[in-house]
């Protein structure tokens, strides 16, 4: 039982390593097999078993150049919308965490932006702006940018109003005050932000992919689930899944590097 | 015995009287009369604009109220919002399910823990939409498609707060009850479960309007019926006031469906501080 | 009657092959029955361990716990805990907190209520039955623990410094209505505490330890009166026995790195 410690078990902290990762690779193994046992029962051709969907994503990441030219395209829109959801989510976030009057107003509308979905919305933005990049690039901005802003918004709420005034009685200027007290005090909120509206921000743009399939990775999955090549589909999305999880591993990395004071605190 | 309570009954409050609901509407509503103002003052202008650019893709405020009243009156979208509801309810109770009983057994044994949590997380940050298109392979263009979509979005945040709960139940609570005499089931059903409550409630809302996007973002890719479906229809007819129309029916679906947990929430945790 | 004789436990520490703790060394005392031990030492001699151990709460695989000769190997139906951080349950309200141990065993819902409503009566919180704890103050949560523990009848109360939590006032009314109940009914008590005021009021006698490891340095008897007398803080005796206790902790404070 937790509650009650005794703590006669003694591991040494490679042994535990060892145990966990065996346990997980266990896991690994009993899905597989249970993919495998299903799709022998389902007896449905079209779906690979798991040494298809390995060969497949091989011979996509290895021999097949239109994987990653896809990937490029496909890409484009993520970098740019990300940057611009926060490049305006950011300073947003700040000055509603600061200005009391400006966050009652924008409050609302906040709230409103985090429970609307936003692809419903999609057909209008085509409408608007076409099917080119930057219709690509306004629906991931538009996915993300929301989720940036509140959580920087939440950061700056979070600092310790006695840590300001604190500041302020050594005399410090509005600047330093940012400087030295909100922007480290709100940068693990800010982070955790970051962090949600990647994962936003990616949905984003595989929304926008599957949606208009006009190019890059949506263009070629329609070609592969046209041509009933279901492990190559299978492998596109397992690649681009690696690619998210490599992603938010790596935001998570810089965040543990630049704000290592960081609990786990975040809206999504 | 007599002057102890005295004493100490001025320490403590006792519990907030229940207020009437009128009186709470209006306590409410002067409380927030900036942010109502700011909404107002938002829909305003957004009528503004409309009119005045003439956009194809920015209709007036008044039009998008005027498309979905028109929905709601003619019961054009009915069978498509009952497709989806139907989806949603069947996708939120699978994760439910499924993710009360991982969490729970997570936050119970350790190496259910150590074994899951790895997979667990991943799935939690991945983007879920990342699964549509195999689910279409596998189920083709079906409900379950749709419902095994909900579900992935659905499922993990459940299983992550209710592990984190039961496994951050206050020890002394069970100490207390072991030496009481309870033995492991008794624990589990008098402790644990009561104790839990809370952070779970916590992930059953978060669950919710995940469930809702999931609905809303699988329909809008496995389109044949349903809300999404008809999003791209519209959309495809450039008719933009009926497309934000259907936005705003999912909007109003994500926050009753919220608001129903919460009360749930509320009745059921009202002793949690 | 509990008799601890030889008793020795040490604690593994996590990620560290290299051997533990000692938490208790050696330790051997013998209570009697309806007498009222205080235990008293600084921090880190394992009287609460030590506790834990007599209420079956953690196990201990050397030396001889005993209850009237039967060793003890797990919580049992003779003895009650109260607990310095209350442990209440938060969603039920006083009553049903009352209720507790004997709702565990099975009893009579009405049986198990009246012998409550009772108990609440006895700890002066009568009215206040269909309260949540959230809405208690600390003194009384803590008399809704101590009414948990009467409610199932044990012949020893357990008590691990059950009034730490409370601020002064509160404790010294505790401390009479304490006396007050044990007097009515004699339990063998085993109270541990901080206070060297709280040990010499409230002990037939007072179990003094050492820490690293923990070790029972000396039992004291307190040949105070009973029922206490009102102001019996003053009395030389009770003068004596608290600075005898106070020159003991002190060296031992001041001897530790």
């Amino acid at each position: 039982m937790r509650g009650i410690v005794d703590g006669t078990a003694v591991e040494g902290k490679i042994n535990s390593f060892a145990r966990d990762w065996g346990l997980r690779l266990a896991v690994f193994v009993a899905a597989v097999g249970l993919w495998e046992f299903f799709l022998s029962r389902a007896q449905n051709f079209l779906l690979p078993t798991f040494p298809h969907i390995a060969s497949a994503l091989f011979h996509l990441v290895f021999l097949e150049p239109r994987f990653w030219e896809a990937l490029y395209i496909s890409n484009q829109a993520l970098v740019l919308g990300y940057a611009g959801s926060v490049l305006v989510g950011i300073p947003l976030g700040l000055i509603a965490g600061r200005l009391r009057w400006m966050d009652r107003i924008l409050n609302p509308y906040f709230g409103v932006l985090l429970v609307m979905p936003v692809a419903p919305l999609i057909p209008i933005v085509i409408i608007a702006l076409g099917l080119g990049l930057v219709a690509r690039v306004s629906i991931v901005v538009l996915f993300a940018v929301v989720f940036i802003t509140i959580n920087t918004r939440a950061g700056v709420r979070g600092v310790e109003p006695a840590l300001i005034e604190m500041a302020k009685s050594f005399g410090a200027s509005e600047g330093q005050i940012w400087r030295r007290i909100i922007v480290p005090g709100a940068l693990p909120a800010i982070f955790a932000g970051l962090r949600i509206g990647l994962g936003r921000a990616i949905t984003g743009m595989v929304m926008v992919e599957l949606i208009l399939v006009a190019s890059g990775l949506g263009r070629l999955l329609l070609e592969f689930s046209g041509r009933m090549q279901s492990d190559l589909v299978f492998a596109t999305v397992l690649a681009v899944i690696v690619e998210a999880l490599t992603l938010l591993a790596a935001m998570q990395a810089l965040e543990r590097k630049i704000a290592p004071w960081a609990p786990d605190i975040s809206i999504r | 015995m007599k002057p102890m309570m005295v004493s100490e009954a001025a320490i403590r409050t006792a519990a907030p009287k229940r207020v009437g609901l009128s009186r709470r509407l209006q306590r409410l509503v002067q409380h927030h009369a900036l942010e109502v103002f700011a909404l107002v003052f938002g829909a305003a202008i957004w009528e503004v604009l409309g009119w005045g650019l003439a956009l194809q893709w920015l209709p007036p405020f008044s039009q998008v109220i005027k498309a979905l009243v028109q929905f709601l009156a003619s019961g054009v979208i009915l069978a498509n919002l009952q497709s989806s509801l139907s989806s949603l309810i069947i996708g939120f109770v699978l994760s439910l399910v499924f993710g009360l009983l991982v969490g729970a057994f997570m936050g119970r044994y350790r190496t259910v823990e150590k074994a899951l949590d790895v997979y667990v997380h991943a799935l939690f940050v991945c983007p879920s939409i990342l699964f549509a298109p195999i689910f279409f392979a596998i189920f083709g263009l079906s409900d379950a498609a749709r419902i095994a979509i909900i579900v992935v979005y659905s499922t993990f945040v459940i299983v992550m707060n209710t592990a984190t709960a039961i496994r951050t139940v206050d020890p002394s609570l069970v100490e207390m009850a072991y030496s009481f005499g309870c033995r492991e089931r008794q624990i589990f059903t008098r402790i644990l479960l009561p104790a839990s409550l809370p952070l779970v409630f916590a992930g059953i809302r978060l669950g919710v309007g995940r469930a809702v996007k999931g609905m809303i973002n699988g329909e809008m890719l496995i389109a044949f019926v349903g809300l999404g479906a008809l999003a791209e229809k519209y959309g495809a007819q450039f008719d933009a006031p009926k497309v934000f129309a259907i936005a705003m029916v999912v909007l109003i679906i994500g926050l009753v469906s919220d608001a129903i947990v919460q009360t749930l929430e509320n009745h059921l945790t009202r002793w949690a501080d | 009657m509990i008799r601890v004789k030889g008793l020795c436990k040490e604690f593994a520490t996590f990620d560290n092959g290299s051997g533990g703790v000692l938490a208790l060394s050696d330790i051997d005392f013998e209570v009697r029955d309806n007498e009222f031990v205080t235990v008293i030492g600084p921090s880190g001699c394992g009287k609460t361990t030590l506790l834990r151990i007599i209420a079956g709460l953690i196990p201990y695989h050397q030396g001889e716990v005993s209850i009237d000769s039967r060793p003890v190997v797990g919580p049992g139906p003779e003895r009650a805990v109260v607990f310095q951080s209350f442990a209440l349950l938060p969603w039920a309200d006083v009553l049903g907190n009352v209720t507790f141990g004997l709702d565990v065993r099975g009893e009579a819902k009405s049986e198990s209520q009246a012998r409550a409503k009772e108990l609440i009566k006895l700890v002066g919180l009568e009215g206040f039955e269909k309260r949540l704890p959230k809405e208690l103050s600390g003194g009384m949560q803590q008399r809704v623990g101590l009414a948990r523990a009467l409610a199932v009848n044990p012949r020893i109360l357990l008590m691990d410094e059950p009034f730490g939590a409370l601020d002064e006032q509160t404790r010294r009314l505790l401390q009479e209505q304490l006396l007050q109940l044990w007097e009515r009914e004699r339990k063998t008590v085993i109270f541990i505490t901080h206070s060297m005021e709280e040990a010499v009021m409230l002990g037939d006698r007072v179990m003094l330890m050492t820490p690293r490891p923990g070790r029972v340095k000396e039992m004291i008897d307190v040949p105070l009166k009973r029922p206490r007398p009102r102001d019996v803080e003053k009395s030389p005796a009770f003068v004596e026995i608290k600075e005898y206790l106070w020159e003991n902790l002190r060296a031992m404070q001041t001897a530790q790195p």
